[in-house]
């Protein structure tokens, strides 16, 4: 029994002692989300992730974290359509986080220092794994499984690594350089790469099974779709591919005066960009797919990169979107023009969806050639019985294929969405699923949740800012061999790294610490990289929440008392 | 994310925290206490060199209910009118002693503008170098939610509740600050705890001047506003961005600056959040009248300090306590 | 060095010796002079304090329980109705045991309304926990404020001293003033050990719940009772010092055998001495001095009182509604004795009213009635009062 004090006066900070946890009914617990932009990514990136270590200064930790996913970031930083942008949740406050331009910057920034790739070559007895194709999810692949420390092969049919990278996309959205430099370092990561080696004539699929563990197929789509209208083919057309991939080769095109290409996805873009540099008068898309804006939704929406579109008007292409060719107007085996109708996929019961030409709204325009981008398929001469009816590979989401132990397929062949980070998410997915193959385990479990709302967010903490833009020619300067796109400042990149709302995660930002009114969060240094943390003293929290509701960023969470 | 800092007992840490815990844990203030905020952000402001002396309420209550005390300064509790006059005289003991350590005094509204005004006004007329801190949760909410003359017009508390005959406080909130400038102290000032980089500037400025400084600051109180806890820091950034408490700095009776607000709320957001104003949200022309009579006080505020501005500055109610990763504060 | 100066002037200079660093005053008659003279020394640099013009009686108790918790030795005085309005502080200042020193100058309280002298004021806070003490002449005022202040420091209680206003504070004696030598030789530098201090901070004012009440009531309540050792210590070292005595707690004088006493408190002594050699036939008669209201000397009263078989208590003021506050204390005091004597109450000189030399005989034919008088104003003219009223 405590005895009073003279005038019963109290010790200093006595109070200490007493537990006022005890009243709680709820309590803070801190709760990482996913943010939004990670969520969106296809090859899983987690931009929240390495935006803050640029945030810190630290440029090449943040490359670091990028190239945990992603090993190509100076190329996707050029070609992808970064849906993490469209996802971010910045644009709905004032403008999304230029995360398109960061990485860019971050790849750029680690061939000019010559940074390495944080990973080991793998040990001389390492199981050993084949892939097939050096495109985007072949190398993603090959990458992701020397990291996990497997000997990795990678036959590729043509001379140089790259697959559509190399053969598809135009040097002014991804100059050679940034290209060779890429792949070159990724390469020498301990991938032994094996060009010119095509299945089925230089060697075949059951040489792979018998000397390898595993095999990944990641031969993409190798030939156009085939088109026509009605059964009529125009005469000497080529498929737009065809014609992309020989320009960007040999730098020949026909000597169009007016065309109209058929299509609303990067190929056709691209197309018409080229088309439109070399002096055809008239380029025209035709596309049954919606020109991208806001309500639109993605099924509607044309999957060429909207960013390409809006350059791709720029520079005078014509885009019919919401259109189809009805018919070809032509005179003996010569095309003299189309008459377009409007044509809309529509969703009909059971969520199949239907293209629907509408009755009574046809024009006609002139053009002296047709082409069809309409999409690509595989090539699967050395594949036969493992590509099912519909002509492309059908494994789950971690590259498996049903019935065929050991043997993966990913990206274009597999239909991983058409698109370059697309192809990098799957081979990444796929080196996973080969390695739990490998070693007898489950896939691991990768359920991150659903992503962080801007309602969880707390807006009242951020100013007002606007978005860094990169430089980008103007329409008139723009040529066909140089990029277009340039890079943002490191002033502009350091202070766009700061405008990332750091969505569930947490950013220190002291508003726990400072607004508890019960000194009921603790502040706490690493000792590894002096960071700050915070921890709650469970013993006294009174779970007011209002830490919770103050968290700019959505990283606390009230759950009820255990 | 936290997996790779140092395992360490809670009261090692709390023995390391980079900021002075002038009020510390395990004191009785009901869970979002407002002003039990208010008092941890001034004391954590002052540093240990002070000795304070606090008027009977809230804060005193539930800090130092023997053998316990929430506090780590020096502090003295005497009664409820007093606090300014116990402060003189711990002042004139320290300066004929010559010692350098700062007084600080501590009150509610109850103690500040009604029972304790004539011993504040006797402090600032004879310019005694102390800060007087008012914690302003508009009610004597220590002996249950009586009204006092800081009440804001048409507030309900147990003294002015909604009847047949009546929508809540008759009277209007005192200006206190006029009569504080009337005394052409040195320095007054208006804060608020959803501010706490510019409460900590004010508290700061108060004790460097030479002479007698006094800070508002407004405190909610989620017992006696009827809002829950953990919107506390949400209602106090509304009365600042509705214009009802305007954030001024005063000096010997001048309004030097005032934090303006980039995007002026109508009061309605911050009187709906808070169930001491239920009864404006009737449907009834005396409610009406009496929701249309807060929105021209605030008006009158806004004209009267001239808050509204649209253009961004480092210290508008916008830019205020912007979250900066790693913590840096402008304050 | 003896110097016929006020009453309220030598209080002052007595202050002075004592060296204190914090003065808080608000006027109020009679209390005036005392504050004034403090004001005149410091201004002319002859004592270095810090002086608090406060705004009330309130603010000036409120002041110098700041300064005392804080480690200076402080000082106030009031009167009346001023005592009455920081009769709040006063409880505050004995409750924290802050040791301080305050001059009662005895004034009535209004209504209605008076100026002058009786001990109605000091008498309503004889339940505040302070020490009392009553001063018989101005010398008395001075060694009492000395001492008051080692008393106070030691037994860490605060101590009223308590001197009859105008009788005492505005008339001129000779006085004995003591040397600065004397003073610090008696009464050390100030050392508070619960001041307020950010070196060794404590929490002082808390609340305390009915689990601990009693026994801090109880602790408050034992240490006035041990402080009557400290004021018979102060008083006898101080007498080595001086050479002079106050008496003690209680003090008796007349003859050893006298069967007769009058127990009086303050300046009305005076005017009791001078009467008992006035009026030298009416047989002997003890004259007690009681100089320690609180603590009350019940024990120290008994052995005084021994042997008297008539003992009438005078005093200025009274309960209304109840009678004498002096009286009633001394039967409760007494009680226990057998025998006691028969104990005979009087109030008189109430609010300043003149007691001129024949309440001597007065009191002395009233103690021979039949019946002892439990109380009565003794003064009172019923020609003044109206019919109805009596």
């Amino acid at each position: 029994m405590q005895t009073l004090s003279r005038g019963s006066f109290a010790k200093a900070g006595s109070s200490i002692g007493f537990n006022t946890g005890d009243w709680r009914l709820v309590r803070p617990q801190h709760h990482h989300s996913e943010a939004p932009c990670a969520d969106a990514c296809p090859a899983s990136e987690n931009p929240q992730g390495y935006l803050a270590k640029a945030a810190e200064g630290d440029l090449r930790s943040a490359w670091e974290a990028l190239v945990s996913a992603n090993p190509m970031p100076a190329i996707t930083g050029r070609v992808c359509h970064h849906p993490c942008e469209t996802a971010c949740n910045r644009g709905f406050y004032d403008q999304a986080i230029a995360i398109h331009s960061v990485e860019r910057f971050l790849g750029d920034r680690a061939i000019a220092e010559g940074w390495d790739y944080p990973i080991q070559p793998p040990l001389p007895g390492a199981p050993e794994v084949a892939i097939v194709g050096a495109g985007p999810a072949g190398l993603s692949a090959a990458y992701h499984l020397v990291r996990h420390g497997y000997r990795t092969t990678v036959f590729e049919a043509q001379p140089e690594a790259g697959g559509l990278l190399r053969s598809a996309l135009p040097p002014y959205r991804l100059p050679r350089t940034a290209l060779d430099q890429e792949l070159e370092r990724l390469l020498a990561t301990g991938i032994i790469f094996r060009p010119g080696a095509r299945i089925g004539r230089d060697l075949l699929l059951d040489d792979l099974r018998q000397n390898f563990r595993a095999v990944f197929i990641a031969i993409g789509t190798g030939r156009a779709r085939p088109w026509s209208v009605d059964g009529a083919e125009p005469g000497e057309h080529r498929s737009g591919i065809g014609l992309l991939q020989e320009w960007i080769s040999i730098g020949a095109l026909p000597g169009y005066k007016r065309v109209a290409i058929v299509g609303g996805g990067n190929t056709a873009i691209d197309l018409a960009r080229v088309l439109k540099f070399n002096g055809v008068g008239e380029v025209h898309v035709i596309t049954f797919q919606t020109l991208p804006a806001a309500g639109v939704s993605q099924a509607d929406a044309m999957s060429a990169a909207p960013r390409e579109i809006c350059q791709a008007i720029d520079e005078g292409v014509t885009i019919h979107d919401q259109r189809g060719v009805r018919r070809l107007i032509l005179r003996g085996d010569t095309v003299a023009g189309v008459e377009m109708v409007h044509m809309k996929e529509l969703e009909r019961p059971g969520g199949m969806r239907e293209l629907i030409a509408f009755e009574g709204t046809e024009t006609v325009l002139k053009v002296d050639q047709v082409i069809p981008a309409v999409g690509q398929e595989v090539d699967a001469v050395g594949f036969e019985g493992l590509i099912s009816k519909s002509a492309f590979f059908a494994p789950d989401r971690f590259g498996r294929l049903t019935g065929h132990a050991g043997i993966f397929a990913g990206g274009d062949a597999a239909r991983s969405g058409g698109t370059v980070s697309g192809a990098i998410g799957a081979g990444r997915r796929a080196a996973l699923a080969i390695g739990s193959y490998i070693e007898g385990l489950d896939l691991p479990r990768e359920d991150a949740g659903p992503p962080i709302g801007l309602s969880s967010l707390n807006l009242n903490y951020f100013d007002h800012a606007g978005r860094a833009e990169a430089s980008i020619a103007a329409p008139e300067a723009r040529s066909v061999v140089t990029e277009i796109e340039g890079s943002l400042t490191r002033d502009a990149f350091d202070t766009e790294v700061r405008r990332c709302f750091s969505c569930g995660e947490c950013m220190s930002c002291d508003n726990c610490w400072t607004l508890c009114p019960d000194n009921s969060v603790l502040k706490a240094q690493s000792s590894g990289d002096g960071k700050w943390h915070y921890v709650f003293d469970y013993d006294h929290c009174k779970g007011c929440g209002i830490c919770a509701r103050e968290c700019p960023v959505g990283f606390i969470t009230m759950i009820d008392e255990p | 994310m936290a997996s790779d800092f140092d395992h360490e007992s809670i009261a090692e840490l709390q023995r390391k925290q980079p900021a002075f815990r002038g009020l510390d844990a395990g004191h009785m203030a009901c869970p979002g206490c407002g002003q039990a905020l208010g008092a941890r952000l001034v004391t954590e402001a002052i540093g240990p060199d002070v000795i304070i002396a606090n008027a009977t309420g809230c804060l005193e209550v539930f800090t130092s209910a023997w053998p316990r005390s929430s506090w780590r300064v020096p502090w003295i509790h005497s009664l409820f009118e007093n606090a300014p006059a116990v402060a003189s005289g711990i002042e004139a003991a320290l300066k004929v002693q010559g010692r350098p350590t700062k007084v600080v005094a501590l009150g509610g509204d109850g103690g500040t503008f009604d029972i304790g005004l004539q011993a504040l006004s006797g402090m600032l007329e004879r310019n005694h170098n102390v800060l007087y801190v008012c914690f302003d949760n508009e009610a004597y909410m220590n002996t249950g939610v009586q009204r006092s003359s800081s009440t804001p017009h048409a507030a309900m508390t147990t003294t002015s509740p909604r009847g047949k005959q009546r929508m809540g406080k008759r009277h209007l909130k005192k200006d206190l600050l006029s009569i504080i400038g009337a005394h052409h102290i040195p320095y007054a000032a208006t804060a608020t705890v959803a501010y706490p980089s510019d409460l900590r500037a004010k508290v700061r400025r108060g004790l460097e001047i030479e002479g007698a400084a006094f800070v508002l600051v407004h405190s909610p109180c989620p017992l006696g506003w009827d809002h829950d806890g953990a919107l506390s820091i949400e209602v106090a950034r509304l009365a600042v961005q509705t214009g009802l408490f305007p954030l001024i700095e005063m000096e010997r009776g001048t309004v030097v600056s005032a934090m303006h607000i980039r995007s002026v709320r109508p009061v309605v957001d911050y009187l709906k959040l808070q169930g001491r104003f239920r009864h404006l949200f009737e449907d009834a022309p005396e409610a009406r009248e009496e929701l249309q009579h807060l929105q021209q006080i605030a008006n009158h505020n806004l004209e009267l300090y001239a808050l509204r501005s649209d253009q961004p500055e480092a210290l508008d109610s916008e830019s205020a306590d912007t979250a900066r990763r790693g913590g840096l504060r402008w304050s | 060095m003896i110097d016929a100066i006020e009453g309220s002037a030598a209080v002052a200079r007595a202050v002075a010796l004592c060296r204190p660093q914090v003065i808080a005053a608000y006027p109020i008659t009679p209390q005036t002079h005392i504050v004034e003279n403090l004001a005149q020394l410091i201004a002319d640099g002859k004592l270095r304090c810090e002086m608090v013009s406060v705004e009330s009686e309130f603010s000036a108790a409120s002041v110098v329980l700041g300064a005392a918790a804080s480690g200076a030795r402080a000082y106030t005085a009031s009167a009346a109705q001023g005592i009455l309005l920081m009769t709040e502080v006063l409880y505050n200042i004995a409750g924290l045991r802050i040791p301080l020193v305050l001059t009662c100058a005895n004034r009535a309280i209004g209504a209605p309304v008076s100026a002058w002298n009786d001990q109605q004021d000091s008498m309503a806070m004889r339940d505040a926990g302070w020490i009392q003490l009553y001063c018989a002449d101005n010398q008395e005022a001075v060694d009492t404020t000395i001492q008051a202040y080692r008393i106070a420091e030691r037994s860490e209680l605060p101590v009223m001293v308590c001197m009859d206003g105008f009788t005492l504070t505005h008339t001129l004696e000779p006085i004995d003033l003591p040397t600065q030598e004397q003073v610090d030789s008696f009464l050390p530098p100030y050392r508070f050990k619960r001041a307020l201090d950010p070196l060794s901070p404590i929490t002082i004012g808390n609340l305390v719940t009915p689990e601990y009440y009693s026994e801090a009531r109880y602790v408050h309540h034992h240490a006035l009772l041990r402080a009557r050792a400290e004021i018979a210590a102060a008083d006898q070292d101080w007498a080595r010092i001086s050479g002079r005595t106050c008496g003690g707690l209680v003090s008796v004088d007349g003859p050893e055998d006298a069967r007769v006493g009058i127990l009086s408190i303050g300046s009305v002594m005076g005017t009791l001495y001078d009467a008992r050699d006035e009026f030298p036939d009416l047989g002997a008669v003890k004259l007690i001095k009681l100089r320690s209201m609180r603590p009350f000397p019940a024990e120290e009263l008994q052995g005084v009182c021994a042997g008297l078989s008539e003992l009438i208590v005078l005093e200025r003021a009274l309960s209304p509604g109840g009678g004498g506050i002096v009286g009633a204390e001394v039967r409760a005091a007494l009680c226990e004795m057998e025998p006691a004597p028969r104990i005979h109450n009087f109030a008189a000189g109430l609010g300043g009213r003149d007691m001129p030399l024949k309440i001597y005989p007065a009191l002395l034919e009233a103690a021979k009635a039949p019946q002892a008088t439990r109380f009565a104003i003794l003064d009172v003219d019923l020609t003044k009062v109206a019919e109805e009223d009596r």
